[in-house]
């Protein structure tokens, strides 16, 4: 609508300024006709039987002229000679003026009428010249909203039709599953033939792209399946051999064996994370979750859990459960002995422990740190899993103030990240130092 | 119980043989399916089958049983922890799926827990009229008061129990109680069936003569 208006508006200004420069043209075609005329000492003969006065509509020069226009014949002093019925009685000016002239009510064109030195003024008033400008101005500028609307309708049209290709191709690439069961062909020939020649480009490396993809997911399948088969055997076997151990040394070395086999089960549990983790870039298998219940199966000794009643999650059980069993793990190495476990939302997991905690600024930092996944250095593997879980569900890992201990909130969907990020920076932590957290 | 162990690593195998033994179930340990083939035909309480095995799958394996009309509980012991997997070996018939690695402990309690559905009930505590079973704590008590049984004993009520109301043949209850590789004369297992029944009660034990034993069924 916009672009029509100003459209429209253009060629006023356009129409206008034509027209003008028409109607000056006509000033002096008029004058110079009419100037011809009354050269002639006879007509002017006639004439000066009524000085002054103007003549009938009926004479020559009225007619020539017809009443859009007026004009006037004046002597070297000033004195209107001759005028038509519409011009003013007096000289329109007083000293003789060639050309074009606009001022006053009236538009006109001098002529000076050699040897006499008569001035002959044809002019035409500025109403008379307002109408017939925006009359014409009007009727183009109407005009052209309509071809300026048609147009944009013809134009949007036409590029719908257009486009048309390019829409059902991102539809089929949207439905496509480079990852899925059916794998690499599949892709390819879901996406069929180019439907115009200059989509062919797109559609050979659209499908390239995909097979590389879909080698690569292949590949990182195949790499999970096999390092889980040679990561988890033999540490259920290390388990296993030290639960016979267990029975079977004297007990004084008891003692000594449960630490190892303590050990052995932190090492499987940080096993099993490092393969979540890998696998969380992979894929996600969402399912309901009964917060207290899966909480309970997990492996998590020395620290009391309470779980907020009817918390209900929708998540990827396996990543969950890496996220969660790491970041329990760390409030116990941390110096907690309870922890608070509550889903405000089905996509918000809030942890909060009654260990020490961390400053202020130090949770600022993680709290950056993790918004700009810069985990090197900075946390350990507990808060990197949770973020990446949490991640993986298209949310983020938030480190909340609470009254006292440690809090972690994952977020396991898309959130307002602005929102998250000026709540992380600004807010303000429990003063209570601790080490590092991991 | 008997049970039969596929497991292909050898510190893993080694180390669950060893600890079912000290819990007093009979293993029979195999690397491989040809070696579980060897065992056709054999009664157990339990299988327990890793998927991944040199030659061939022990999920398939598991099909095969199944195809046969074998109903032995099975429990998969696998490395393979997604969720699709986890559901095609249930759906294959597995009765339970632990995802390695596993305590021991856990596969003991899982084992439990399997053989009570499949057994005798939801719960580890059987009522036989006076004599209460508890598979769990490995105890028996008559009368409410506690009933002293030998190892050997209790591995044979455990066998009829877990199979309570179906005639067991003397052979299968002999191989289940011992194991494959060891022995138990006829003449043995008679008496110590006879001990159970006195310490019991003759309704507990039913004896087909003949042809084996049948345990009553539970309350």
């Amino acid at each position: 609508m916009f672009w029509g208006v100003a459209l429209a508006l253009a060629v006023w200004l356009a129409v206008d300024h034509e027209v003008d420069e028409l109607l000056d043209d006509t000033l002096h075609d008029a004058a110079q006709v009419l100037g011809s005329l009354l050269i002639d000492e006879e007509v002017l003969r006639h004439a000066r039987d009524l000085p002054g006065e103007p003549l009938r509509s009926s004479s020559r020069g009225s007619s020539i002229l017809g009443d859009r226009f007026a004009w006037q014949l004046v002597d070297p002093q000033g004195h209107v000679l001759l005028r038509s019925p519409a011009a003013p009685e007096v000289a329109l000016h007083q000293r003789a003026a060639a050309g074009l002239d606009g001022n006053g009510q009236w538009r006109s064109f001098g002529l000076v009428l050699s040897p006499s030195g008569r001035v002959l003024y044809v002019m035409q008033s500025r109403a008379e010249r307002w109408e017939a400008t925006s009359t014409a101005a009007f009727s183009s500028a109407l005009a052209a909203l309509v071809v300026g609307v048609l147009g944009h309708l013809w134009l949007r049209m036409r590029v719908q039709v257009e486009l048309g290709p390019i829409r059902r191709l991102s539809d089929r690439l949207r439905q496509a599953d480079p990852g899925g069961v059916a794998g690499v062909g599949d892709l390819g020939g879901g996406l069929g033939e180019a439907e115009r020649e200059e989509l062919e480009p797109v559609h050979c490396a659209v499908e390239d792209l995909a097979r590389r993809l879909s080698r690569r997911l292949d590949h990182e399948r195949a790499f999970t399946a096999h390092a889980a088969h040679a990561l988890r055997t033999p540490l259920a076997g290390i388990d296993a051999q030290l639960a016979v151990a267990l029975r079977e040394v004297p007990p004084e070395q008891r003692p000594r064996l449960q630490r190892v086999r303590d050990a052995t089960g932190r090492l499987q549990r940080v096993v099993a994370a490092l393969l979540a983790l890998f696998r969380s870039g992979v894929e996600l298998s969402q399912r309901d979750i009964e917060l207290e219940g899966f909480v309970a199966r997990l492996p998590v000794a020395g620290l009391d859990i309470t779980v907020a009643p009817d918390s209900h999650l929708w998540a990827d059980g396996d990543l969950l459960a890496a996220a969660l069993v790491n970041l329990l793990d760390n409030a116990v190495r941390h110096g907690a002995r309870a922890v608070r476990l509550s889903a405000p939302t089905r996509s918000q997991l809030r942890l909060e422990d009654d260990g020490p905690g961390v400053t202020a600024a130090r949770r600022q930092e993680l709290q950056r740190a993790l918004a700009e996944q810069r985990y090197e250095g900075h946390m350990g593997l507990g808060l990197m899993l949770a973020d990446m879980v949490a991640r993986a569900h298209g949310g983020a890992l938030h480190l909340p103030d609470g009254p006292r201990g440690f809090a972690v909130e994952l977020l396991l969907a898309p959130a307002d990240r602005s929102e998250l990020a000026a709540d992380g920076t600004a807010a303000t932590g429990s003063a209570a130092a601790s080490s590092a957290v991991d | 119980m008997r049970l039969l162990l596929i497991e292909d690593d050898d510190i893993l195998g080694e180390g669950l043989r060893d600890f079912l033994r000290a819990e007093g179930h009979g293993v029979d340990w195999c690397r491989s399916l040809a070696e579980a083939r060897a065992y056709t035909g054999e009664p157990f309480d339990a299988l327990l089958v890793d998927w991944q095995l040199p030659d061939g799958s022990g999920l398939d394996w598991l099909r095969e049983r199944r195809a046969r009309g074998d109903n032995t509980s099975a429990l998969m012991l696998t490395a393979r922890d997604r969720l699709d997997d986890r559901i095609t070996g249930l759906d294959a018939g597995a009765d339970d799926y632990l995802v390695k690695p596993f305590a021991p402990e856990e596969l003991v309690a899982r084992l439990r827990a399997v053989n009570r559905r499949v057994g005798a009930g939801a719960t580890s505590k059987l009522l036989f009229g006076p004599v209460e079973v508890d598979l769990a704590a490995r105890r028996v008590r008559r009368d409410g008061q506690t009933v002293d049984l030998t190892g050997r004993e209790w591995s044979i009520l455990e066998a009829l129990v877990l199979r309570a109301g179906r005639l067991v043949d003397k052979g299968d209850l002999e191989r289940l109680v011992v194991g494959f590789d060891s022995e138990l004369s006829s003449n043995a297992l008679e008496v110590h069936v006879s001990a159970l029944r006195r310490k019991l009660g003759r309704e507990m034990i039913e004896t087909q003569r003949g042809l084996g034993y049948r345990a009553r069924l539970p309350d």
